[in-house]
Order: C-alpha cells, then sequence, then structure tokens
C-alpha cells in the first residue's frame, strides 16, 4: 500500500522530460499511474524518479490523417478514447473496448501510453494494436523515430521504448474498406482482467480474404500466421473454427491460480474464432 | 532512495490549501492525514475496491491511485462535501436512506461520488448503466441491490 | 442546534399502531453517509507511534534468530518486539481444545517456530507508516525451513509433518457424531448411494475495512484501551487477559464504526495482545491498520472441509433415511476459535430434512496455513452444503426429480417444533412454502422450457436449489461436546436501558455492530415498548465496554441479535417501564395498573391530564430526591441492566445430543444458470432467495442482509477463493486475484420473505443474516442440472470457468470422483 521513496518531475513540454529521463539512470514515465503505481506499491518496481507527464498537451491530442488514420497521444485517456468522435468514427472497436475498461475511476486516469509501456501480458492494447498494424512514436535524446507493434512489444513489461525515451503517439492505420475489427477476451468477471484475449483485423466480402489474428495473454501478443493462412477463403462459422485450430499453437501461456496453459490455449481458440466471427457479422 | 518534498495548492471542497508534500505520498492519506477529512477509506492495496473514490475535476477517481502532488492545481470534492453534518442529506443521500443501500457504510462514501459524477454524465441512467459505472466500487454487505436501486431513484429511473 | 432528525424525511405510514416491523429509515445512516463516521483507522492519538508486522515468507520453518538491531538503529523507531519477548512477557493463549489438540502453544508472534506463510514474526513501532515499513524491512530473520502439510486428509495420516509436535499428530480434534443406526439403514434400504469425495473450499467474506487497532498501555492506570474493530471483544478479553497476566476489567473495548466483519474479525486478539506489549515497552500508543494482502493471509479464513466416502440410504419412494460421510475439516495452522466448529455444525445435522440416520466422523486437521475464524456461516455451511449436494446427487443418480425429492424429505410444517435425532429443536418453518414460492419467482417452468430451447446452441441452462438453514443463538454447552472441562453452558446478552437526567431514553447493548443497523432495530422495538417514537430512543454507537454492558458471550456473531440483543434490550425497558409505571402510579396517586405509556408519557388510562412527562418522572428520580416517599424512592433506579438467557439446557457431551441453537432461520433459494460449453463460463440468469426469520422487526433490513448473503455465496460459487501453491504460498493475497464479486456480476436477487414466527423468542423474531450459504448449494445444483446426460459431477463448492470446462470434458473412464449406486430395487 505504502509506495517507496522517489523524487518526482513534472516538465513542461516533450523536450524537458526527455532531458529530465536522461538525467537519471533509473527514471519512470508516469501519466495516470493505474498500473505503476499498484508496482510501486508491490515494490515491483523501484525507480529514482517519477517523471510526470499526464499534462503534456503535447501529449493529449487525437486527430486524424487525410486518409482516416489516427494519431493519438500517447496521454490520452481511455474516457478520452471512448468519448472521442474521430475514435468513434474510424475506429470504433477501439473507442469500445476503451469505454469498458476496468471501471471508470481507471477510465479516467488511465492513458493508452502508460497501457501500451507498461506490457502487462493481460493488457488490453498490445494484442489490439499488432492486429490494427498500429505504429509506436518514440522519442529520444536523437531524436524521433517509428517502431511497428510488431516489433515494440519484446516481453511482459518490456517494449522497445529505451531508457531516456519517451513514447508519445500511437498511430492507428487506416481501415480499408471492408476491413473490420473484432476483439474477444474471457474475463474473470465483467470489465476485469482476461485469461484470453483475441483481437483480428479482418477483410472480407463474403469470404475472407485477408485476416490479422493476434493473441493475447501469452508473454506478447503473438501473431497467428497458420490460422491467418488458414482463414483465407473461409465462409461459414465451421471453417473458422477448424482455422482457429492453428492459433496458439506456438506460445505457452502460463498456469497459476485463475487458469491452467491447457485452457488458456484452448481458450485462445475460442477467442479468436469468436473474434474472427464478430468482425464478419453481417450486422456489426 | 531520496523523497523529495514538493508545495502544492490544491482545493478540497472548495476550500484552498497550500501544503508540502512527499512525492510518495497518495492523495488518499493526504486527505486522510493533513486534511482530517476522515469520510474517504482505503479497503485493499491495489486499487481494485474503490473505497477511495473522491471526484477530481469532475471525475470519480481513485485517491490511493494518485500520487497527492499529481493533485496540484486540481479541484477536489470528498463525499464531505455532499452535505455538512448539520446539514440535511443531498438526493442521493437520501435515496441511500430510502433504500437502505449501505449497512456498514464503510464503501459508502466512495459509492457516492462515483454515483454523483455517474448522475452528472448520464442524468437518467438504466439499470444496467447503474451497475456498470459502480463496477469499480466493492460492497461486501449489501449486495448492490439496493444501492442500484437508490441510484435509480435519485435519477429517477427506478421502476 | 441538533443534528437534523431523520424522521424530517420519512413519514411512517398512517396508522402503524407499532414500529417493530415498520421499513423504517436507519439511525446510523446520516453520519455514515455524510462520511462522519468513526472507524478503527480514523483514530489518533497523541505520540502514538505506528505498528508493522515482519512476517514469515515460509510456510513451515524453525526460527534461528531474530535480529532487530539495523531497525532499531532507524532514528524514529520507537521500539520492536520479537517472538522471544513474547514468550517472557505473555504466556500462550488458552486453548479451547481438549488434550491433545490442547497442547498447542499458540502466542503473538511466532515463537521457535512460524506455522504459516505470513505468520507474524516480529513487529515495529515508529513514528510513521512508511517509516515502520521501511524499518521492518531491516529486520532479518534466519530460518531453517522444515517440510509443511497442505491437505487435510492427508495431514491427517500417520508420518506426516507435524504442525505442532506437542499434539503428536495433526488431528486437533476428533469425534464421532453418529445418531440412529445408519449401518442398519445402509443394510435395509432399497438404494444406496456413494459419493467418493465432496469438497469446501476456503475462502473469507473479506470485509471492506481490513482489521485495526490503536492501543495503549496506560503507565498510570494500567488500563489498557483497545480502540479496535474487533466483533467479540469480551472472548477476546478472556483469551488476552491470561496470556498477559492482566485483569479482565484492565482491558477497555471501544468501537464506534466497524466496516463488515462477518466473523472475520473476532480472532485478532492475537495482534491486540502485541499491540499491547509494544505500547507498553515504548510507552505509546501503538496503532496498526492491517493491509490488504495480510488481511488475506494472515487473519483469517473461512473453513475448508472435505468430505469422504458418503454413503447415503434411500427408499424406493425417494425417502432418504439418511447418510454416512468422514469430514476433514483444514482449521490452517492455529485453532483460535476451533474446535467449537467441531460442534456447531450438528446444529444442522439433517439441514432441512427428516434423516433419521446419521453418522459423520469429524476430524479437525492442522495444516500450514492461516488459521480460520468464524466466517459467515461458521462450521453450518459447510455441512448444508453436503447435504444438499447429497440430496441432488441422490436424484441425480437414481432418476429423481430434485423437487420432488425434496418435498418428499422437508421436515413438514405441521412438524414444528421439530427435534432431530440429536437433539436439535427447528422451532418454526414451513420448507414446503417457501420451496414453492423460490420456483414461482423463477418462473420454474419457463426456466424448464428455456432448457429445453437451448439443445444443440452451445449454452447449457441448469436451474438448482438450495435450501439452508441459518441457526442463530448458540447453546455455548455446545462447547462441551468438543471439550467437557469447558466452563461454557447456555448464552446470555446484556443491555441497559435507562433514562437520562431529562427523560431522555438512553440503551446501551452489549453487542458490537458492523452494518447490522441495532441501532434502529433496537430503537424500533423499545419505542414500542415504551410508547415513544424511535427519534426518541438513544443508542449508543457502537460499543464501549466501560459505557455498555456484556457477558462472556457479548458481540455481534452467529446470527443472534434479534434474539439476544433485542432480548436484552427489552427486557432493560421492561424494567425501566416498570420503574416509570410507579413513579407515576405514586405521583398520581393511583394503582400501577392504571398507568399507561402514551406519547412520551406517563397517564392514567382513560383520564389523559392527569399525566407526568418522562422528564418529570427523571427529575423526581435525579434531581428533586427528597420528593418521592422512601419506599418508592428505594426501589426506583430508572437504569436497569438486563441480560436475556435464552433457555438452554447443558447438551450432552457424550452422545453430543442436545438442543444447540435456539432459532432456524432458513432459506430457499432457486437460480438458473447459463453454462457456454465453449468456455465454461457461468452466467446467472435468475436468482431468487426466499427468506424465513420469524417475525421481522425490519423486513428492509432483514432483506438487506439476504441481498449480502447472497452476494457472499455467489462470489464464492464462481470467483473467490483461497488457495496455496506447492510452496506453501497463497496465491489470491491481494484484490487483484482474490476476485470480489462487484456489482455487474451480482444478481438483482429476487426476495421474499414468509415469516414463520418463532415460539421461543420475546419478539418470535429469530436471528438472521448469515445466510447459510444457500448460492453455493444452489449454483452447484444448477450446473449439476446444466451437465445432466454429461456423467459430470459438481463435487467442488467453486466452479470457476476452468473447472466447468473440465467437468463438460471429463469422458467417463477418467471420472475420478463417480457418484454411483448400488441399488436392491430399480430405480423408478
Amino acid at each position: 500500500m505504502l509506495l517507496p521513496a522517489f523524487e518526482y518531475a513534472r516538465p513542461q513540454s516533450v523536450e524537458e522530460a526527455l532531458a529530465e529521463l536522461g538525467r537519471h539512470r533509473n527514471a519512470r514515465v508516469i501519466a495516470g499511474g493505474q498500473t505503476l503505481l499498484n508496482a510501486l506499491k508491490l515494490r515491483v518496481a523501484q525507480p529514482d524518479v517519477l517523471v510526470d507527464v499526464s499534462r503534456l498537451e503535447e501529449l493529449r491530442a487525437i486527430s486524424a490523417d487525410a486518409d482516416g488514420g489516427l494519431r493519438i497521444g500517447a496521454a490520452v485517456t481511455y474516457d478520452e478514447l471512448a468519448g472521442s468522435p474521430l475514435v468513434r468514427e474510424h475506429h470504433p472497436v477501439t473507442a469500445a473496448m476503451s469505454a469498458r475498461l476496468v471501471d471508470r475511476q481507471v477510465r479516467a486516469r488511465g492513458t493508452v501510453g502508460g497501457n501500451v509501456c507498461l506490457a502487462d501480458p493481460t493488457s488490453n492494447f498490445p494484442p489490439l494494436l499488432v492486429a490494427l498494424g498500429a505504429s509506436l512514436s518514440v522519442d529520444g535524446p536523437d531524436g524521433s523515430r517509428e517502431v511497428a507493434a510488431d516489433a515494440f512489444f519484446l516481453a511482459p513489461y518490456v517494449t522497445a521504448v529505451l531508457p531516456g525515451e519517451l513514447l508519445v503517439e500511437v498511430r492507428l492505420p487506416p481501415l480499408a474498406p471492408g476491413e473490420r475489427v473484432g476483439y474477444e477476451s474471457l474475463q474473470l468477471g465483467t470489465d476485469s482482467w482476461a485469461l484470453a484475449r483475441a483481437s483480428v483485423l479482418v477483410r472480407s466480402n463474403g469470404a475472407i480474404e485477408h485476416a490479422r489474428v493476434v493473441l493475447g495473454c501469452g508473454p506478447v501478443p503473438v501473431r497467428q500466421p497458420a490460422m491467418e493462412a488458414a482463414l483465407r477463403g473461409a465462409a461459414t462459422a465451421e471453417s473458422v473454427e477448424a482455422a482457429a485450430e492453428l492459433a496458439g499453437e506456438d506460445f505457452e501461456p502460463p498456469t497459476d491460480v485463475h487458469a491452467s496453459s491447457e485452457y488458456r490455449r484452448a481458450m485462445g481458440k475460442v477467442m479468436a474464432t469468436r473474434a474472427v466471427l464478430a468482425a464478419t457479422r453481417e450486422d456489426a | 532512495m531520496a523523497d523529495s518534498a514538493h508545495p502544492i495548492t490544491v482545493i478540497v471542497n472548495g476550500e484552498t490549501h497550500e501544503r508540502t508534500v512527499l512525492a510518495r505520498q497518495l492523495l488518499v492519506h493526504l486527505l486522510r492525514d493533513s486534511l482530517a477529512l476522515k469520510g474517504t477509506h482505503i479497503g485493499c492495496d491495489s486499487g481494485n475496491c474503490g473505497a477511495c473514490t473522491v471526484v477530481c475535476d469532475g471525475r470519480a477517481i481513485k485517491s490511493c491511485m494518485m500520487l497527492a502532488v499529481q493533485a496540484d492545481g486540481r479541484s477536489i470534492e470528498t463525499v464531505e462535501s455532499l452535505s455538512g453534518p448539520l446539514e440535511a442529506p443531498d438526493p442521493l443521500q437520501a435515496a441511500f436512506t430510502r433504500h437502505h443501500a449501505l449497512q456498514c457504510g464503510y464503501c459508502t462514501p466512495g459509492m457516492l461520488m462515483a454515483a454523483k459524477t455517474l448522475l452528472a454524465e448520464n442524468p437518467r441512467p438504466t439499470q444496467d448503466e447503474v451497475r456498470h459505472a459502480i463496477k469499480g466500487n466493492v460492497c461486501r454487505c449489501t449486495g448492490y441491490v439496493n444501492i442500484v436501486r437508490a441510484i435509480q431513484d435519485a435519477a429517477g429511473t427506478l421502476e | 442546534m441538533s443534528t437534523p432528525r431523520h424522521l424530517d424525511t420519512w413519514t411512517p405510514p398512517a396508522a402503524a399502531a407499532r414500529w417493530t416491523g415498520l421499513e423504517l429509515p436507519r439511525k446510523e445512516d446520516l453520519r455514515l453517509l455524510k462520511g462522519q463516521g468513526t472507524y478503527a483507522d480514523d483514530l489518533w492519538m497523541h505520540r502514538m507511534g505506528y505498528v508493522h508486522f515482519v512476517r514469515s515468507p515460509h510456510p513451515h520453518a524453525r526460527i534461528l534468530d531474530v535480529d532487530t538491531s539495523r531497525a532499531e538503529r532507524v532514528p524514529g523507531v520507537y521500539a520492536t518486539l520479537t517472538g522471544d519477548e513474547v514468550r517472557r512477557l505473555s504466556d500462550r493463549y488458552t486453548q479451547l481444545a481438549p488434550e491433545p489438540g490442547g497442547r498447542v502453544k499458540d502466542y503473538c508472534l511466532a515463537v521457535d517456530k512460524v506455522r504459516f506463510a505470513g505468520e507474524p514474526v516480529a513487529a515495529v513501532l515508529a513514528e510513521s507508516r512508511e517509516l515502520a515499513r521501511d524499518a521492518g524491512a531491516l529486520v532479518e530473520v534466519d530460518y531453517e525451513p522444515l517440510p509443511f502439510v497442505l491437505d487435510a486428509v492427508d495431514g491427517a495420516e500417520r508420518g506426516r509433518p507435524q504442525v505442532h509436535t506437542e499434539v503428536g499428530s495433526n488431528v486437533g480434534w476428533h469425534g464421532v457424531f453418529d445418531f440412529g443406526d445408519v449401518d442398519w439403514a445402509v443394510k435395509a434400504a432399497d438404494h444406496v448411494v456413494r459419493i467418493p469425495h465432496l469438497h469446501f473450499h476456503r475462502f473469507t467474506s473479506a470485509p471492506l475495512e481490513c482489521n485495526a487497532a490503536l492501543v495503549h498501555w496506560d503507565p498510570g492506570t494500567g488500563n489498557i484501551e483497545l480502540q479496535s474493530n474487533n466483533q467479540m471483544p469480551q472472548f477476546a478479553a478472556m483469551l488476552i487477559a491470561p496470556a498477559l497476566g492482566v485483569r479482565t476489567d484492565q482491558l477497555k473495548f471501544k468501537a464506534q464504526d466497524i466496516g463488515g466483519a462477518f466473523g472475520i474479525k473476532l480472532t485478532t486478539y492475537t495482534y491486540l495482545t502485541a499491540l499491547a506489549l509494544l505500547s507498553r515497552k515504548a510507552n505509546r500508543p501503538a496503532k496498526w491498520t492491517e493491509y490488504r494482502s495480510e488481511h488475506l493471509a494472515a487473519s483469517a479464513h473461512g473453513n475448508e472441509r472435505t468430505f469422504r466416502d458418503i454413503e447415503v440410504p434411500v427408499m424406493a419412494d425417494g425417502e432418504i433415511l439418511g447418510y454416512r460421510a468422514a469430514a476433514y475439516d483444514d482449521v490452517g495452522a492455529f485453532m483460535r476459535y476451533e474446535p467449537l466448529g467441531a460442534a456447531i455444525w450438528s446444529q444442522v445435522m439433517p439441514g432441512c430434512y427428516r434423516f433419521k440416520h446419521m453418522r459423520v466422523d469429524y476430524r479437525s486437521v492442522f495444516t500450514n496455513k492461516c488459521p480460520v475464524g468464524p466466517n459467515r456461516g461458521y462450521s453450518r455451511l459447510q455441512h448444508l452444503w453436503l447435504v444438499e449436494r447429497i440430496v441432488d446427487l441422490v436424484a441425480d443418480e437414481l432418476g429423481f426429480d430434485p423437487v420432488e425429492l425434496r418435498r418428499r424429505n422437508y421436515v413438514p410444517a405441521d412438524a414444528f417444533p421439530y427435534t432431530t435425532p440429536n437433539g436439535c429443536v427447528y422451532d418454526s418453518g414451513d420448507y414446503h412454502r417457501m420451496l414453492d414460492r423460490a420456483l414461482e419467482l423463477i418462473d420454474y417452468d419457463g426456466a424448464r422450457e428455456l432448457q429445453r430451447d437451448a439443445h444443440g446452441t452451445g449454452k447449457r441452462i441448469g436451474i438448482g436449489i438450495g435450501s439452508t438453514l441459518d441457526s442463530g443463538t448458540n447453546n455455548f454447552g455446545q462447547a462441551r461436546i468438543v471439550n467437557k472441562h469447558l466452563p461454557f453452558s447456555g448464552n446470555g446478552e446484556a443491555a441497559i436501558c435507562k433514562l437520562d437526567l431529562y427523560g431522555e431514553i438512553n440503551v446501551a447493548l452489549g453487542t458490537v455492530p458492523q452494518g447490522q443497523s441495532h441501532e434502529t432495530t433496537t430503537a424500533q422495538v423499545i419505542a414500542d415498548a415504551l410508547g415513544v417514537t424511535p427519534d426518541e430512543v438513544l443508542v449508543q454507537p457502537g460499543h464501549d465496554s466501560a459505557r455498555n454492558s456484556y457477558t462472556g458471550f457479548s458481540g455481534t456473531y452467529a446470527s443472534q441479535f434479534a434474539v439476544t440483543g433485542i432480548g436484552a434490550a427489552l427486557g432493560a425497558a421492561e424494567r425501566l417501564r416498570a420503574d416509570i409505571v410507579r413513579v407515576a402510579a405514586c405521583v398520581l396517586e393511583c394503582p400501577d395498573e392504571e398507568i399507561v405509556l402514551v406519547r412520551g408519557t406517563a397517564s392514567v388510562e382513560g383520564d389523559e391530564d392527569r399525566a407526568l412527562t418522562f422528564a418529570e418522572i427523571s427529575n423526581l428520580v435525579y434531581a428533586n430526591i427528597g420528593a418521592l416517599p422512601p419506599d418508592v424512592a428505594d426501589t426506583v433506579t430508572l437504569n436497569h441492566r438486563y441480560v436475556y438467557r435464552p433457555p438452554f439446557e447443558v447438551p450432552d457431551w457424550k452422545s453430543k445430543a442436545g438442543n444447540l441453537a435456539l432459532t432456524y432461520a432458513s432459506q430457499v433459494h432457486a437460480c438458473v444458470v447459463e453454462v457456454d460449453e465453449q468456455t465454461g463460463q457461468v452466467r446467472i440468469l435468475d436468482y431468487a432467495a426466499v427468506d424465513e426469520c420469524g417475525t421481522p422487526i425490519n423486513p428492509q433490513i432483514v432483506e438487506g442482509q439476504v441481498h449480502g448473503a447472497a452476494a457472499h455465496g455467489v462470489a464464492a460459487a464462481l470467483q473467490e477463493t483461497l488457495e496455496y501453491d506447492e510452496r506453501g504460498q497463497l496465491l489470491n493475497a491481494t484484490f487483484w486475484d482474490y476476485k470480489v464479486l462487484t456489482a455487474p456480476d451480482t444478481p438483482m436477487f429476487k426476495t421474499d420473505n414468509l415469516p414463520c414466527p418463532s415460539p421461543f423468542t420475546p419478539t418470535g423474531s429469530k436471528g438472521m443474516g448469515e445466510g447459510g450459504g444457500a448460492p453455493l448449494h444452489s449454483i452447484c445444483g444448477a450446473l449439476q442440472d446444466a451437465l445432466r446426460g454429461t456423467g459430470a459431477v459438481v463435487t467442488d463448492t467453486h466452479n470457476p470457468p476452468e473447472r466447468v470446462w473440465r467437468l463438460l470434458r471429463t469422458p467417463p473412464e477418467a471420472r475420478v470422483h463417480g457418484v454411483e449406486s448400488v441399488s436392491r430395487k430399480p430405480a423408478p
């Protein structure tokens, strides 16, 4: 419940934030703190300095590109995502997911950047971003770089953001005509964290032309190329289910007090099926 | 590991307070210890129970999941702002009493503040919307049924 | 200016002759709604220090050394405490168990050995919470890990690592409860259903407020002031006083508002003892507020119980003759209220049924896990679940309808008061009517149709019934069943009712409420007794052992307040009433019998102008003392203490028979669940809870208790469990992993209340509130129903998605816990 001692800085710009991060060997970024504060309470993180970026206007904007792609500032909260007319129009599944994350108190403060940079295996955004083919803009002392979501999540709690760097923006590519997103989670309790999760991006026209399938709840979000290949041409629920049998064979979900690895793997397939079906439903 | 101390100005229940806080102090401890506002409660170690819920700049937040220093410049409302000890209860509080929506009272301040923000955003919520809105507020006594009824009654949507 | 009276916003229905039975809004509410309650962590004393406990990481280990020197050197650390000091400064706690279980050496900190992960080993008192915690990390403890036991059935065998070597085995208590002739019944029955194994899991009601206390050992008076949220202070006093070598009247307990307790805040006398020692050592008040992770790992758990080798003799027409079973109760590392649970379950030995032949071979077994405490439904829950599982599995195995089988075997309404084979007297009830009503509320026929229509859709519908009892007002003579030397019998609760200087009616209870609305319900009953409004009755909030009166059994637990607490308050009010009448009769010059109490006055019946107000009466007794004639002044005090004693005899410790509880509230629940065949997830589609608790004093408060108990049951059935890994570590030690039930997952329970007044209690009310765990029974039944045809057997109280998923997929050959039957006649 109590936090360890640390110093706190609230820089007034991204530039100042980077300078602050560069000054300390063991600095961490805090925005909403909805998961970081727990890590501190549990003493699994012991930073020297917390650099608070939650009020940086540069990180709080949501804008749309001409092609319908979205740029979301890293310090945008789940509430802001859920309520943004731009997100609701261009990425409705993302908005809907944000509107149901955890509870209203967390949604008021938690940020997409925090969610993404924490890279907890059960977090909501990582598998969705990988499925969408999103990219993440990281600023550092040597300038800016884009990292594809596929290459961003390296291990539980480890991302491509290096010490001294700051995630500034999440970019969601536009959905092409006929492309829809599916997102299904097996949760222990409503709006709670998940045992298994699948996020898909599907382009279909009667039959599936192309799909990106991502399973969450493994150490990192994992694309499922075998299932993706098998989905091409699928036009019935049975064929989707059959394709899903190929999902999750290549990673070992954990066994813990809530579920066994075997169950999680089986549920990964079920969630993948349901996510694809949700993304291809006529009425959606 | 060094502590850093920070001067903050925070408006709590309409009153402006200037304090110096350690970086690691949580908002809930500032409220309870430094400002002697004991109505906001602590029920867990991990930000799950919602007993510490207060309103910050119009939004319900868990005060154990915010650093006191992050409240600098912000406006906080706690349960004590709903009605003073000698005043009549406000309509939401009166609805809670009508429907027996509290037993031990420990979750109640957090519930009230969460409900207040719900009704500010959505003045006529459905039963389902109410149940989801208080998802972040754990109660171990009432089974939630009467709390949902009370909030709907306050909103005029109880059938 | 006075605090606004709650009645300003509520108008009682017209023509209400009595306050009892009305849905009066609560007196407690205003302060709690405004955040003006006073809970234990809200308290502060000058010079106080904060306490942090250093805890064992091992489930079982020898303590080789505890070095507090680095902690003590930190500026701002006031004192530390170790097990060695505790052993020198205090005596081991009195054990309730007889030999050999009673040889256990239990202290407030681990002495020589640690016996569960989380057990406190040392304590630090420092000037701030943070400092106490940080200094605690500097305490160095050297352990030699030892082998440990985590399973009660296995742990009861010979040759296992012993939790307490003094005892000689891990069996802390053993007894056989044998009534009727079940061996004959098994031979004579048409069918015998065998159930190899059933398991009731470990969970906790987890009150939202954790344990907390501010303890001050006053160096001047030697009194120990304990401001804490302990829910049974006199039981704590009886254990703490001998341990510390003080008088029980030196222990001053105070509590105002308590954030729920549910039996989990009963065995905290160990922590209070440590705080007292720290306070004396440092000459400062010592404040401790438990963290949630400490609460889950190291306060108290509910009893975990495994039933084995269950055999049920059944006649062809569905009459269940009884059962025999072995029970292993996993009590954790210490028995701190146990082994009372070893007798208490027998209050409901046949459940709601007319079984005549029953035998239970019962063992309380130590394991290297958190000690258990009397969690809501204490010990009866576990047994009632066994009985309901038996009924459902008999139905399943022999092809009976579970509804009809219950109707066939329930105690019928005309049989009350009903004496069970072990001598317990069920005071009143009507289980058949309650079952009918529960089924009506869930539209049973419609649910069966829904079930049929669901075939082949990937979802299965199940309907389950949970019949249960909430036995209340314990006969503490039952303690002699577990230990014939325990000097306990009967029950008693105390209350004081008086008029104050200006005639104000003042009540102080022996109870320690944690949300059960005692201020309100007491005021309703006293208002009726004295002819006033509840607003004119001040019931002192909380508990203060210096102000209130108490017996050894005072507290709030075990579903008894409506009988014992109210009984005491009423008894005191009646004596006060007699005083008021005597004074009025004397002044108004008429016989006592002609005085009536109406609207706050004592007046002559039929001549209301001849009246005295309570203020005038008080004046004559307190300030105008010379004005009354001696024969009245000598006999009137306006201040009465009354102890309500239910009519109990001491049970026979040899046969274990006796009337062990005064009242038997009951609940019949019905639920409709939907099971997702692909995932095993369970969704409750409909839920009805019908309860009966005698004459309700405040129906809205009764319903609130029903909701709360039902929520706890649903939570345990589907989400909440306390599990240890193979290293003896608790895996659910935060609210991340102990998945407490939230609002969207709690059904909006449908309820109804069918009162059957108790013939044995002052008001016809029965104690209620614990609930009897009916959702555990009904959800297991519904799952069994949903899985019909798969051959799967629901053997556990806890059924999260993966367990249900596995039940749906276990091939018949792999079924370990299969039920089977031996039949002498074909099933219908």
